[in-house]
């Protein structure tokens, strides 16, 4: 009876491990990977810069199969902070066997978090992603310093948000998996690529913005490309 | 005999069990007393229902100035109930070390309707407002982190946040919350008019009333529309434009142009006791407002459709309007004891 109830307990472990999804996000400037503070980058303007700190939101995260068939993992909001490694990685545990072809979320927060109170968890405006004043969640965060910033000590500070039309901030994204991969237990690791982010961004002209409006629109354009699927492994 | 201690045990357990429910009851629910003739509240009370230790805590929070970086600014500190919750004598907020904002203090009641907060409606919802003031540098520059820290270190609010939400746990969700409740319970529709139109026997207008009620009527109701004597919009009401405080309103915050110079209808309950008016407090007797309709508009492309014409008021007009204006002041609402200011001790 016993040895049964152990090998029923192993069977239900093994069951669980296999529906495991881990997506780790690694942050990037043309290949070169971000440390805060320290490495100087160049975009595509010429400007030097380097990165004091980036951090948004994702969420609604689903992986579609290869019937079309989309399976939905969580709604939570996960708050992504360059330097904060146990927050670039996620795990989704309720993964259904099955073969999936590609993965799917938003950067940002759903429209309807932005005007239905006070939030939690990743959500608490303690963490310095809420506008007060404009209410609305900032769905992306960059700083840091640049020569060409005509602002105070050549700060460079992007703050992207806007929740209504029509200056609306969230992005969906598609990403194919290269190879359809069976569930498992799933390791995705995703690149963010910020020379993209800042695509026909020069600091000489414009060295941030803190407002919803069309400036921060075209940098969620941007950001909508910024991400890809670096590797996947399938154990 | 063994059966007879085993059974006696159970008893003593079962005892202890009952005690022990009853000594730590949850909040005690709490119903709003509304008239039957008001539209459905836009708040939701289903995420937060109102309790009495909800109530509470909120209350202690308003009144608390450790709400503010150096602890010398409360909520209450602006918002005075004997003036309807606004900042009696004050045309501009003024907050922490001395420091000023560009806008008058707003009075608070009837909150639950409204969909959106602030002279320019920046702000979305009744549970995030707070956040604004608090944070503010001008107001109570505390930063929101600092602040829950602060309150997690303090004997009573482990206490009374435990009381309203069943944990010690003091989070700006739950702060925020607890003031929204006691936000929620300043309903002010005990005025003289109300007695009118409720046909409360022996309460009538008198005739220099009537005839102001009959004016507002005609030349204000549409925009201080009944029962709450606002519609909630954002209007350019002909204000002239003070280069000195360079306040474009509602603009600032959809960076659209046709919203130039838009401010919140203000209600005209307790207006009488909550002088000073405007965005910018800057009329300190109500008939220099009526003047600034009559005769003293600025009139922009974003002047609002219904006062391009301004609103002519003789004297007799002005004079029975003011006498109706007095019969909105809720003197039930400002004297109510569940609302006044609280000594925080510790």
């Amino acid at each position: 009876m016993r040895y049964w109830l152990l090998l029923f307990c192993l069977f239900i472990l093994q069951w669980a491990d296999a529906q495991l999804l881990k997506v780790c996000l690694q942050h990037t400037v043309n290949g070169q990977p971000v440390v805060l503070g320290k490495t100087n980058y160049q975009n595509a303007a010429g400007d030097t810069f380097n990165i004091t700190k980036f951090q948004y939101y994702l969420s609604n995260f689903s992986l579609t199969d290869s019937s079309g068939k989309i399976v939905k993992l969580s709604s939570e909001c996960f708050l992504i902070k360059e330097g904060d490694e146990a927050s670039k990685k996620l795990s989704f545990t309720n993964l259904p066997a099955g073969q999936y072809k590609s993965i799917s979320f938003m950067v940002g927060v759903d429209s309807l978090l932005n005007c239905t109170g006070a939030q939690n968890g990743s959500l608490d405006p303690i963490n310095g992603m809420f506008w007060t004043w404009n209410s609305g969640y900032i769905m992306m965060k960059l700083e840091g310093t640049s020569p060409s910033s005509h602002l105070p000590e050549h700060m460079i500070q992007f703050h992207i948000g806007g929740y209504r039309a029509p200056h609306m901030t969230q992005r969906w994204i598609t990403l194919p998996l290269s190879v359809p991969v069976k569930s498992g237990q799933l390791i995705l690791r995703l690149n963010a690529d910020i020379a993209i982010l800042l695509n026909g961004i020069s600091f000489r002209q414009s060295a941030g913005f803190m407002t919803p409006g069309t400036a921060a629109d075209k940098i969620a354009d941007n950001y909508q490309h910024m991400f890809s699927v670096g590797w996947h492994n399938n154990n | 005999m063994i059966n007879k201690a085993i059974y006696l045990l159970f008893a003593f357990c079962l005892w202890l069990l009952i005690i022990g429910k009853a000594g730590k009851p949850g909040p005690e629910y709490y119903t709003l007393k509304l008239p039957d003739s008001l539209p459905k509240p836009v708040y939701d009370f289903s995420k937060n229902p109102l309790t009495k230790e909800g109530i509470a805590l909120g209350r202690y929070l308003f009144y608390d100035p450790k709400l503010s970086k150096d602890s010398s600014v409360s909520c209450g500190f602006c918002h005075q109930q004997f003036a309807a919750f606004g900042h009696f004598d004050h045309a501009l907020s003024h907050g922490i070390m001395g420091r000023v904002t560009s806008r008058s203090v707003p009075t608070l009641f009837n909150l639950i309707w409204q969909k959106d907060f602030m002279w320019d409606g920046g702000v979305n919802h009744l549970e995030v407002q707070p956040i604004s003031p608090i944070t503010n540098e001008d107001e109570m520059g505390m930063d929101l982190k600092e602040l829950i820290t602060r309150l997690q270190g303090n004997k009573t609010y482990k206490r009374m946040f435990k009381e309203a939400f069943g944990t010690e746990e003091v989070t700006s969700q739950r702060m925020l919350k607890a003031l929204s409740q006691f936000m929620a319970t300043m309903i002010s529709f005990e005025s003289r008019y109300d007695s009118v139109m409720r046909h409360e026997p022996g309460v009538t207008f008198t005739a220099e009333e009537q005839g102001g009620y009959k004016t507002f009527q005609q030349k204000c109701a549409s925009c201080h529309k009944e029962p709450f004597f606002t519609d909630f919009s954002m209007r350019n009401n002909g204000l002239p434009y003070l280069p000195s405080m360079n306040d474009i309103g509602r603009m600032k915050i959809t960076n659209n142009t046709a919203d130039y110079l838009k401010f919140k209808v203000p209600s005209l309950r307790n207006i009488l006791v909550s002088s000073p008016y405007m965005h910018d407090g800057r009329f300190f007797d109500i008939f220099q407002v009526f003047a600034m309709y009559d005769h003293g508009q600025e009139k922009g492309n974003t002047i609002d459709p219904l006062l391009k014409n301004g609103i002519p008021l003789s004297e007799k007009e002005q004079r029975q309007l003011y006498m109706f204006l007095n019969t909105l002041t809720d003197k039930k609402f400002i004297n109510n004891k569940d609302l006044k200011e609280i000594m925080i001790e510790d």
